[in-house]
């Protein structure tokens, strides 16, 4: 499906939006939103939604992964340091560009769980670089994947399975480590800043990380189901 | 084939889009070429996922999602093609790396016999340490340590600092731990992206001086 017959999808029009403002679609679609949501497993069911969304141009599969991941993405961006309304203007672009991007979704490569951290990640930092220079605009080749890594089928992350095994190799972290992850992968701390909260010296808190990336690594390698 | 890659770390950062804009430069250039570390980066962001999904909601503003399908509904206008400004010429078969599509290059500059410079503006981030050098077959950069840290990614050709050989590809990451003498190897000239991160610090009075002329 083209970008341009996806801005009107078929048998959509139902679903326009309403002045109350909330996230309003029919019962029906409601329904099979909520089938595909309530699917065995979970995360499947969103990758099941964002499919819907993918080939059909489904407006109610698009609304229910707003209404799951919206506030989700704008939590992660407020943790890492961008303003509430910011935040808001980021996940409203998030969405527009899922929407408009949802042709090249491949559950087989990525989870749309990771597909939406991905265009979530790019966005702020296109929004931080712009507030350097107006003229720096991300283009939109910046937020195409580049070609698939060659993966080993047995080894790699598949996307089904990609949520237990991380869960795992994170359980498996000494809390030490998951603690300097958090800060610095997912709180947006330098490591100087990481260094001085921890009253440790620089050099010891870029080993520890380095170790515990790498530790990570092989964890997520290592997990067999 | 590429033997020296970016850390875990460094791709971690990058996979959380938490990397300085100089070092995100350099590593972006490493992962055009190097299927193993792009993995290691998709990894990453499915353990960024993973942390996405474990957030406790955050309240979105009513009427956000209206404004997502109408502005699905109307077309989002054609992102601006960046801006190519004109570049230095380059060894013939030598293609620009797409991460530099948004940066300013200079001309390339005279350093030394055998050694050019060029300086490597991000318009977003004017003040960010990034160069391109360009050493001639068998010559060498001066020997020097650096305050802080210095990322390099070759981008065609290879030398040897005496710790490894470096080819096209290649990553490199030096600290102050590190002092070295890249040695460009008699084939052909080498051409690198460098990131700079604190002062350069050369041994040779002359050396230093230039260092310090082009802001190293």
């Amino acid at each position: 499906m083209t970008p341009t017959s996806r801005s009107a999808p078929p048998g959509t029009d139902d679903d326009g939006a309403d002045a109350g403002g909330s996230v309003s679609f029919t019962l029906l679609h409601r329904l099979r939103a909520r089938r595909l949501m309530d699917s065995p497993d979970r995360l499947d069911g969103l990758d099941a939604l964002m499919l819907a969304v993918a080939r059909d141009g489904d407006r109610a599969a698009f609304a229910a992964l707003f209404a799951h991941f919206g506030p989700l993405v704008k939590s992660w961006l407020m943790r890492s340091g961008t303003s509430d309304s910011a935040a808001d203007d980021i996940v409203q672009d998030t969405f527009v560009l899922l929407w408009n991007k949802a042709h090249q979704f491949d559950p087989a490569r990525a989870r749309v769980a990771a597909w939406l951290f991905t265009i979530a990640r790019n966005l702020r930092i296109d929004r931080l670089r712009r507030v350097g220079d107006a003229g720096a605009m991300l283009d939109d080749a910046a937020l195409d994947d580049l070609p698939a890594p060659d993966r080993p089928a047995d080894d790699a992350l598949g996307a089904r399975r990609a949520e237990q095994r991380v869960r795992w190799a994170l359980s498996q972290l000494t809390a030490d480590q998951r603690h300097l992850l958090q800060l610095n992968f997912y709180e947006d701390r330098s490591h100087s800043d990481i260094a001085s909260q921890l009253a440790l010296p620089l050099g010891t808190v870029k080993t520890r990380l380095r170790r515990a990336a790498a530790r990570l690594r092989e964890l997520l390698h290592d997990h067999r189901p | 084939m590429i033997r020296h890659h970016p850390d875990e770390a460094m791709l971690m950062a990058q996979a959380a889009g938490t990397l300085a804009s100089g070092p995100a430069l350099l590593v972006s250039s490493h992962l055009e070429g190097c299927a193993r570390c792009r993995l290691a980066v998709r990894e990453f962001e499915e353990v960024g996922a993973t942390l996405l999904l474990a957030e406790r909601p955050a309240p979105l503003p009513a009427g956000l999602f209206e404004r997502v399908l109408a502005r699905t509904e109307s077309g989002e206008p054609p992102a601006p093609a960046p801006r190519i400004t004109p570049r230095p010429p380059l060894p013939a078969g030598m293609e620009w790396p797409r991460a530099l599509r948004h940066a300013r290059v200079s001309r390339w500059w005279w350093m030394a016999p055998g050694l050019r410079w060029a300086r490597v503006r991000l318009p977003y981030d004017p003040d960010a340490g990034v160069f391109l050098f360009r050493i001639a077959a068998g010559k060498c950069l001066p020997p020097h340590t650096h305050a802080a840290q210095e990322l390099t990614q070759v981008l065609y050709g290879a030398f040897d600092d005496g710790r490894a050989l470096f080819s096209a590809g290649d990553f490199d990451a030096a600290d102050d731990a590190v002092h070295h003498q890249p040695v460009v190897r008699a084939g052909g000239e080498c051409i690198c992206l460098a990131a700079v991160e604190g002062r350069v610090v050369f041994d040779g009075a002359l050396a230093r001086w230039a260092g310090a002329a082009i802001g190293l």
